[in-house]
């Protein structure tokens, strides 16, 4: 089916000139005006699978409630504000690009790195975690009504040790039964433990994040059912760059994850029947298959562009310092601040010296992202930086701003 | 209706944030302008609450620049709060003329974000976004007042009834406070430059441990070295606490009801509080109670104590108006006191998130099934997660009854600008002599009654207290009080 699709989309291609737009089906386009309507994506692509969630957001009709269910392939998702050299080990996304033989890649291949468009943290993605999305509008908005509604589904499938937590996010309490509870309440378990008992910390399944714009409120969050990835995420969200940089924007708060241990498709339906019990509509809710299609219609292809584009992955991101003189085994106190991606600013002195080297003029504006050799350009942004010196500083920063390889 | 005032000769102070620019806003009625005559009103726009006790929130992009033309409902700018990005709209027509934040900037909620030039109506809920806030005081004292009020949503409640955990003694605060962060692994480098935190590592300290005076909470060189000092100092004074076993600490941050709660304590510990308690006898109320609840046409209909004692406490303070003030001391030289005329009572409740406080107004017109219903009504809300900021403010006394968990006498604490607060415990049945000297049972209530010292004295706080006693122990009494 796929390569089917790929195989017309060349044809079609060709043929740009002659057919001007290929839009959605009328009939795609008529449901989103539809007050209750449910998506799920074949495809595993995480781009496209944020693009078609941000295309519902912005075009679906605004008393409308939407769920969308989506499954991407190994990818790490920063939020609209993050900092993937704080929060992202960069070195390992790309393996084969790599030159240094001592970053072992954990296996996982290529993994994608993709900045989404709501807050919050950092995650992981594959193909054992789904990720639903509810789209509604903002009167009828709170933080933690669809992640009850989740809890709902997951109990249902038997998974009583999950609840809301504080933070919005879903959590399976650990350790031995405590007490009889009401059930109702999604917010706590009969394992929850109270203040008085040695604390075992809840395992954290599912991350949550919003979007909110005038008309429309968007909450979407993951869900880690089965991933075999558990163990190396760790190594993949934990950037070397981290001490050293100093930064605004919202930091991650990490917390121990577990898997569920549900299949995908056991999940799948019991969030749709929480949805569709939820949001009753008369003639029964019908779940649409979304898929590489939709990116033949504009929109959600401009918006797929851009989220696959490095400058949206990089420029994006706050303000921020990166600096040596925290490392005792540098030599030379070099600091660079960055703006919007590019540098903006930075010096240099020689430990035990007292001359201060300014960053050079030409310089500024060099995007982060575009460098493809730290010892060349550290010589090219300070002048009297000696060629050993140049490499051991180079490697450094090497380190911890990897570069990016060329896609 | 606004009358439009002549006030030709006064410059506009466009920056200011004073009575007068409320007073223009108010005063200039745009439905008066004439099509000749236009009007320049450049008006801060302020940043919106976005709930969840949210302060301040990141500034991620503008989509307009000074001098852009917006219309009503255009983006004006992206912010980013934890885990949300939010589009801010323009609620008016107009011209853009100055953004008060960069990218990357926090903007604070309450305060000014864009100034625009109107060019269309204002109604009067647009008024309130604007610098003044419509209110009688200038907008100063609107963002003094946004910090005082509990502006919290709530997050999904079930379960919700009125309890406060038993308020601590202000007094017995650690000296560091206990400031819990995420732990280890977790990064701070938005708290101190690398070269601080270079310091820590060479002074063998944890940076989160040490308290950052500087910008934002940051870290600076000078703390580091006075928590050395401070900490070998204590270690000779302070036995180590007994391990019960190896479990780690964690450091956790605070929720953002914790946050406010902490803010509006730390005020509170100006406050000298004496306690006043006062063992009072329900079981004659009970009776009325089970005798009307007979009736009630659903079990949630039931009357429960608390709308009585609220009935009661308000009757009360018709004779003891003090009670009911409250104290402005933002100048310890000149502290103004207020005399409230409406009975507002905040209502403490315990929700999964923390406590909340809700407020019931002018509870001296209200009948006690009104009172009730309004319990209900807040109870659900914030069950709901639809309590507003405006459901938290002005507050003029507040009660807070843990009888559904325990409690018998309690210490609460006093919320300024408040002078005086009640706290109510579990009743129990005990041994008591009737008047003809035999033993009896009886259903005994404590109530816990704080008050501030330097305006209520405990003489008045005791006969109020007493009155309260007397009115809920002859329930009859309550009725012929009433207008």
């Amino acid at each position: 089916m796929i390569t089917l699709n790929r195989a017309c989309r060349r044809a079609r291609g060709c043929q740009q000139l002659l057919i001007a737009h290929r839009r959605l089906s009328q009939s795609a386009l008529d449901r989103l005006a539809q007050p209750v309507q449910s998506y799920i994506s074949t495809s595993r692509d995480p781009y496209l699978n944020l693009s078609v969630e941000h295309y519902l957001l912005q075009k679906s009709a605004p008393e409308s409630t939407i769920l969308l269910l989506y499954v991407n392939r190994p990818s790490i998702v920063i939020g609209r504000n993050q900092n993937p050299w704080l929060e992202v080990n960069l070195a390992l996304l790309n393996p084969s690009q790599q030159s240094q033989p001592e970053t072992e890649s954990p296996g996982l291949g290529n993994v994608d790195l993709v900045r989404r468009r709501s807050g919050g943290g950092t995650v992981f993605h594959d193909e054992g975690n789904v990720n639903w999305t509810v789209i509604c509008p903002p009167k009828a908005f709170t933080r933690d009504k669809h992640a009850e509604m989740v809890v709902r589904a997951l109990r249902s499938c038997g998974v009583e040790r999950s609840r809301v937590n504080e933070r919005h996010d879903i959590v399976l309490d650990q350790g031995e039964r405590i007490a009889d509870v009401d059930l109702d309440n999604t917010h706590i378990t009969p394992y929850t433990r109270h203040a008085g008992l040695p604390e075992i910390r809840p395992l954290k399944v599912s991350g949550s994040a919003y979007k909110l714009t005038r008309q429309r409120a968007l909450h979407h969050g993951t869900c880690l059912l089965s991933s075999p990835n558990l163990n190396i995420i760790p190594d993949y969200l934990h950037s070397p760059a981290k001490p050293h940089i100093t930064a605004r924007g919202v930091e991650s708060v990490s917390s121990p994850v577990g898997n569920i241990l549900l299949s995908n498709e056991h999940f799948i339906d019991a969030v749709r029947s929480k949805f569709s019990g939820k949001y009753r509509s008369p003639e029964g809710t019908e779940h649409i298959e979304v898929g590489e299609d939709w990116l033949d219609h504009e929109p959600v292809r401009q918006g797929y562009e851009e989220l696959k584009s490095r400058e949206w992955t990089f420029l994006q991101t706050p303000q921020f310092t990166i600096s040596t003189s925290a490392d005792p085994s540098c030599t030379t106190d070099v600091e660079l601040t960055v703006r919007n991606g590019a540098i903006s600013g930075g010096h240099l002195r020689h430990r035990g010296g007292a001359v201060i080297v300014e960053l050079n003029a030409h310089s500024i504006g060099q995007r982060v992202h575009n460098i493809t050799s730290w010892p060349e350009t550290l010589s090219q942004m300070f002048t009297g930086v000696d060629c050993a010196e140049g490499r051991r500083l180079g490697a450094w920063f090497e380190r911890m701003l990897p570069v990016q390889a060329r896609t | 209706m606004r009358t439009l005032l002549l006030r030709a000769c006064r410059p506009l102070n466009l920056t200011s944030t004073s009575r007068l620019q409320t007073q223009l806003l108010h005063a200039v009625s745009l439905r008066s302008l004439h099509t000749t005559h236009h009007l320049n009103i450049v008006k801060p726009f302020l940043l919106a609450d976005i709930g969840e006790g949210i302060t301040e929130c990141q500034l991620i992009q503008w989509f307009v620049q000074p001098g852009a033309r917006v219309e009503q409902f255009d983006k004006l700018c992206e912010v980013q709060s934890d885990k949300a990005s939010v589009e801010i709209t323009s609620p008016f027509d107009g011209v853009i003329k100055k953004l008060h934040y960069d990218p990357d900037d926090m903007a604070i909620t309450g305060k000014p974000l864009v100034d625009i030039d109107i060019q269309s109506e204002i109604t009067e809920e647009d008024e309130a976004k604007l610098a003044g806030g419509g209110g009688e005081e200038g907008a100063g004292s609107a963002a003094k007042e946004s910090i005082g009020e509990h502006e919290i949503r709530v997050e999904g409640a079930a379960g919700v009834d009125v309890a406060e955990p038993a308020a601590e003694n202000p007094g017995s605060q650690p000296t560091h406070p206990d400031r819990r962060r995420s732990s280890g692994k977790q990064d701070h480098s938005s708290l101190a430059t690398p070269a601080v935190r270079h310091l820590t590592k060479e002074m063998k300290v944890a940076i989160t441990d040490v308290r950052g005076t500087g910008k934002d909470g940051r870290v600076l060189k000078e703390d580091v070295h006075r928590h050395v000092a401070q900490s070998t100092q204590q270690q000779s004074t302070v036995h180590t606490p007994m391990q019960t076993s190896a479990r780690a600490d964690r450091k956790m941050p605070l929720t953002p009801i914790q946050t406010q709660m902490f803010k509006l304590m730390t005020r509170s510990l100006n406050i000298p509080h004496f306690l006043y308690t006062c063992a009072t006898d329900v079981s004659s109320l009970t009776t009325l109670r089970k005798t009307l609840n007979i009736s009630a046409s659903s079990p949630d209909q039931r009357l429960t104590q608390l709308p009585f004692i609220l009935k009661a406490v308000s009757l009360a303070f018709q004779h003891h108006p003090l009670l009911n003030s409250s104290l402005d001391s933002t100048d310890p030289a000149k502290p103004q006191l207020t005399y409230r005329s409406a009975h507002s009572f905040g209502v403490a409740i315990d929700t999964p998130s923390g406590l909340l406080v809700p407020v019931i107004r002018n509870v001296q017109d209200l009948s006690i099934n009104e009172i009730a219903a309004q319990l209900r009504q807040l109870s659900e809300k914030a069950r709901d997660n639809k309590l507003a900021p405006s459901d938290f403010s002005g507050a003029s006394f507040t009660i807070s009854n843990i009888g559904n968990i325990g409690g018998g006498v309690v210490s609460p604490v006093i919320s300024e600008p408040q002078v005086a607060i009640l706290g109510i415990g579990r009743s129990k049945i005990v041994p008591a002599f009737n008047q003809q000297g035999e033993l009896v049972k009886v259903e005994e209530l404590v109530f816990s009654w704080s008050a501030d010292h330097r305006i209520v004295d405990g003489a008045e706080c005791a006969r109020c207290a007493e009155r309260v006693k007397n009115l809920l122990e002859k329930p009859g009494k309550m009725m012929v009080e009433m207008r």
